[in-house]
């Protein structure tokens, strides 16, 4: 009997992995031509340990405060060892998170895998899309430099818009009347305790939820009968694809990391002007710009409270699209959901090349 | 249902080479992951980033009538002990072409070697071709410790 | 013939006898001349009263009335002797107004009042009721001239000892401004402006030409025309004047190259107040071209540790005994720019090399390429060194100390090229050395830093090969796998 065996027996003896092991056996992929899509569900969730390990290591040494910001991470770049890479992995990981997370986010949508009787995991995996904007948005300003300070003095702006909650909202977010130091610290407690504990309930849920209902099937699968389905067990072939998978980010994270360390920039000096360019990160550089192209009037609403209501609206139809999309969970074929997701992700795709291109 | 040890005989060979490469692989590829991390975690030779304030010294290996440059984040600083004992510290950057400034037991002020720039224990610019004064800096003495911090 | 004559006669009758009734009207003047009194005589010689100003139109009251209570009635408007603000105020009541004085055919201007409100003369005096000086301060009270006349007290020969009965009393000006010199006067007298004024010439600069004459400012107000940002235009206004200037046959270009040089940058463009105007060369009231061999302790004024070199240097004799100007010879005078590297050498844009050639003064000439020489390598070591961070930077290294560390060479560098002055090649060497070696240690880090690079790199290329390898036999494990599951 090889080790390797043996400490599974001795594991195997005392927690009866058995039983997990039975149960992931009998649960099964569909195989499918769409099947790719399912991976990237785990990609995302390989994304997230990385941010939870790499952000405990940045932990380590990172410092809040105006004064010691940007000079701790300047401290990593340069005096910790690999300081560098954990960082730029963090930073570079945080973004293949939310692409990824897109991703999945969207083939779960034209696959239409939200219908009963899976709502909750797609209202939980959407909270966590949301979070995860929240963790880019927070941790863009952990750095302290230029870029991160005006592009939160610009974002906390445009929240300080919204009616009657807007300027609570702003003041809470940025923990007074301006962008300070005070915010900083505020910015990182969420970032690093509050919305972590929130995001791990929230993932758990989604997970067992998955676990428990399995992968959702294609529609037009459904009522092929069960003998001709093409499926694989989810351990430990569709795992060891998973793992495969994984593997691959990791190295891609690496290469990024090497290639294009992640730029630390200027320390944020309140007192200039802003430099030219401000933009936000990609992931909201559509909704950004689209702020940038409504009127300043329209009727009796000023242009950007129009456009933040309707982003708001969107964003709460869109999370709320199982309870409205009904044909698809009396399974019907609902097309109207495909434009919808297709408008979307054109509109998405096409105003951010202009802005990131203007 | 399925085991790696249900395997047939036929590829024995094939698979203890296949297996070998892959936990060989899977060990190397730990230590890859692993390396890095523990590197990391190892303190760095500078403790921690100094930089609102900084450590300057002893304030009993701190002559009467002397001065030192203390490095200030990325900038130099110079402290001064005078005769009668007290400290001060000022940016050590001339304000003429940013030479690195000295202080001169023999003439009692702040030198700059590059142009003989000179400013009083006040750090203002008294004499050659500085136009502005020295930033002065904060310096508080805790203990034995003497610590420099901006000036707020 | 008969005709034009007999106007004549009459025009000439109506003027004598509208004067002669003006005169005959102006009771004051007519009682206080017959009395003879001192105002009254100094009035015969006023401006004003060639103008025919009454006495009244200072003093008030009626000077229809021959009786004395009459004209002389304070509800008629008499003030008497006007004291303190008064006195200008009556000046400025037909001085301001340009109406008025257009009416008696003056063309004079009418902002004096103005401006004398402004300077620093209109400060509270002691007693704390009135300024300081009033208008009669300069320009008397009875016998006013026009400043055109050689005996005004404001005439240009004049204003300098006008100027010192104040600013040369020491006791006076104590209660003032007790830190302001009083030996002004004394030092114009032995400025170049002082002595042609001594000698009757109008035209050279006294106190008003650069002070002002109404509106004096304080040295330290901005607006003053001798505040030091101000002062290189107010000597221009004349020094830059070719057609004022032409007799003195001295160049009228000065105040144009001393803007493109570095003094005049930096004063007027950069607003550095530490930087020289024309008065740091050349003194402000004793104001002259500093003489061939006090050049290098003029301008060691801040150039200290040059001037020491140059002085200790065995160029100064050299310099002396060929009449030439210290640091004028290489540095030129107003348009003086940032020095260069260029100027050191033999090369044709070199300044040795114009005294200093194979067979003339034949040591200079191997020193001073010698010297380049040195100078130059450790600009290009320090180039090196530099672009070696830059590079490692660029490839997102950081580098942070070692730029730290570039402090250290470009102080050396500026440090050696103050020793050139010292024309002493062994003394420069050291310097040099200096730097060499501080640029070593920079390109030394900066090195490392690149190595480091190369070093990441080759770690991602080992932990890629892993990656492959296990990704590789990862792929072909579940394909086999798979394979027996079937």
């Amino acid at each position: 009997m090889g080790l390797g065996k043996k400490i599974y027996a001795w594991i195997d003896e005392r927690v009866q992995l058995e039983g997990l092991v039975e149960f992931m056996g009998k649960k099964y992929v569909p195989v499918h031509r769409h099947s790719l899509w399912y991976y990237f569900g785990g990609v995302s969730l390989f994304l997230f340990l990385i941010q939870v390990v790499t952000g405990i290591l940045l932990l380590l040494y990172y410092k809040s405060g105006e004064e010691l910001a940007f000079e701790s991470i300047q401290f990593i770049m340069s005096k910790v060892q690999f300081g560098w890479l954990i960082r730029s992995i963090h930073s570079w990981a945080a973004n293949l998170f939310i692409l990824s997370a897109m991703i999945h986010m969207f083939s779960v949508f034209f696959e239409k895998a939200y219908r009963k009787p899976r709502e909750v995991t797609w209202i939980t995996g959407m909270l966590m899309f949301f979070m995860a904007l929240g963790f880019g948005f927070s941790g863009y300003l952990l750095p302290w430099n230029e870029l991160a300070f005006f592009a939160t003095k610009v974002g906390t702006d445009i929240a300080g818009v919204v009616p009657y909650i807007g300027k609570p909202l702003m003041t809470f977010l940025r923990s007074g009347s301006d962008v300070t130091g005070a915010t900083l610290a505020r910015f990182f407690g969420i970032h690093v305790a509050v919305m972590p504990g929130i995001f791990t309930v929230l993932l758990s849920l989604h997970l067992i939820l998955v676990q428990a209902q399995g992968m959702s099937e294609p529609m037009h699968l459904e009522n092929t009968p069960e003998k001709e389905k093409k499926k694989m067990p989810f351990f430990p072939n569709f795992l060891l694809r998973d793992l495969l998978l994984w593997l691959i980010v990791l190295n891609v994270l690496a290469i990024l990391a090497v290639f294009f360390p992640w730029e630390l920039g200027h320390k944020a000096d309140p007192f200039a002007s802003a430099p030219a360019g401000i933009k936000p990160e990609w992931y909201f550089l559509f909704m950004f710009q689209t702020l940038k192209y409504i009127p300043a009037q329209v009727f009796f609403l000023d242009g950007e409270v129009l456009g933040i209501l309707l982003f708001g609206l969107g964003g709460l139809l869109w999370l709320l699209v199982p309870f409205w999309d009904r044909k698809s969970s009396r399974g019907e074929q609902n097309q109207a959901i495909n434009y919808v997701g297709l408008f979307v992700i054109l509109y998405i795709i096409v105003l951010t090349i202009v802005g990131w291109v203007a | 249902m399925m085991q790696g040890s249900t395997t047939p005989p036929v590829n024995e060979s094939k698979r203890d080479f296949l297996k070998i490469v892959l936990s060989g692989g899977l060990i190397a590829w730990a230590g890859a992951v692993i390396y890095p991390i523990l590197a990391y975690l190892k303190p760095p030779k500078q403790a921690e980033v100094e930089v609102s304030s900084v450590k300057a010294g002893k304030l009993n290996e701190m002559e009467k009538d002397s001065g030192k440059i203390v490095k200030f984040g990325t900038k130099p600083v110079i402290l001064i002990r005078s005769a009668d004992g007290s400290l001060r510290a000022f940016s050590a950057t001339c304000t003429h072409l940013d030479c690195t400034v000295q202080y001169r037991k023999d003439m009692g002020l702040i030198w700059c070697a590059c142009h003989n720039g000179r400013y009083d224990l006040n750090g203002r610019n008294v004499a050659g071709p500085p136009p502005r004064p020295l930033d002065e800096y904060r310096v508080v003495v805790q203990g034995e410790e003497v610590m420099i911090s901006k000036k707020v | 013939m008969n005709q034009s004559h007999r106007y004549f006669f009459a025009i000439v009758a109506l003027l004598m006898i509208g004067t002669t009734r003006l005169f005959a009207q102006d009771q004051c003047y007519v009682c206080h001349s017959a009395i003879g009194d001192t105002p009254s005589t100094l009035f015969q010689h006023d401006v004003h009263f060639k103008k025919e100003i009454s006495c009244a139109g200072c003093h008030g009251g009626n000077s229809q009335m021959e009786d004395q209570e009459k004209a002389m009635d304070k509800k008629a408007g008499f003030i008497g002797v006007p004291k303190g603000d008064l006195i200008s105020e009556r000046c400025a009541s037909c001085h301001a107004d340009a109406a008025k004085m257009k009416k008696h055919g003056s063309s004079l201007p009418t902002n004096q009042w103005e401006g004398l409100k402004a300077s620093v003369h209109a400060k509270l005096a002691v007693s704390g009721k009135e300024h300081i000086v009033q208008c009669s301060t300069c320009h008397q009270a009875h016998g006013v001239v026009s400043p055109k006349d050689p005996s005004s007290p404001v005439n240009p020969l004049n204003v300098v000892t006008t100027c010192a009965k104040c600013h040369g009393n020491a006791a006076f000006m104590r209660s003032y401004n007790p830190a302001l010199p009083v030996d002004q006067l004394e030092k114009y007298r032995t400025s170049v402006h002082g002595i042609r004024n001594a000698k009757g010439d109008r035209k050279a600069a006294e106190c008003a030409s650069c002070h002002g004459s109404h509106e004096i400012r304080g040295v330290h107000d901005t607006k003053s025309k001798v505040y030091t940002t101000n002062l290189p235009g107010t000597c221009s206004s004349c020094h830059s004047n070719a057609e004022y200037m032409k007799e003195y046959k001295i160049p009228t270009d000065q105040y144009e190259r001393f803007t493109k040089s570095v003094h005049g940058v930096a004063l007027l463009q950069k607003h550095d107040l530490g930087a020289p105007a024309c008065n740091s060369c050349h003194g402000n009231h004793g104001a002259a071209p500093p003489g061939l061999s006090s050049v290098s302790k003029v301008c060691g004024t801040c150039h200290a540790l040059n001037a020491d070199l140059f002085s200790s240097s065995p160029h100064k004799k050299a310099f002396d005994e060929r009449k030439l100007p210290e640091c004028e010879t290489c540095h030129s005078n107003h348009e003086i720019v940032a020095a260069s590297d260029k100027l050191l050498g033999v090369s044709a844009e070199a300044k040795c090399s114009q005294c200093h050639s194979t067979t003339q003064n034949p040591k200079g000439f191997e020193s001073a390429k010698h010297m380049r020489m040195l100078i130059d390598s450790l600009e290009i070591s320090e180039q090196h060194a530099r672009s070696l961070i830059e590079e490692a930077e660029q490839k997102g290294m950081e580098v942070g100390e070692a730029k730290f560390k570039l402090r250290d060479v470009r102080q050396a560098r500026l440090e050696s090229r103050t020793m050139v002055h010292a024309f002493n090649l062994p003394r420069f060497t050291e310097v040099v050395n200096k730097g060499l070696a501080a640029t070593s240690s920079v390109a030394e880090e900066g090195q490392q830093a690149l190595d480091e690079y190369i070093y990441r790199r080759v770690g991602l290329g080992i932990s890629t090969l892993i990656i492959t390898v296990v990704a590789v036999s990862l792929y072909l494990f579940i394909r086999r796998y798979e394979r027996n599951q079937r």
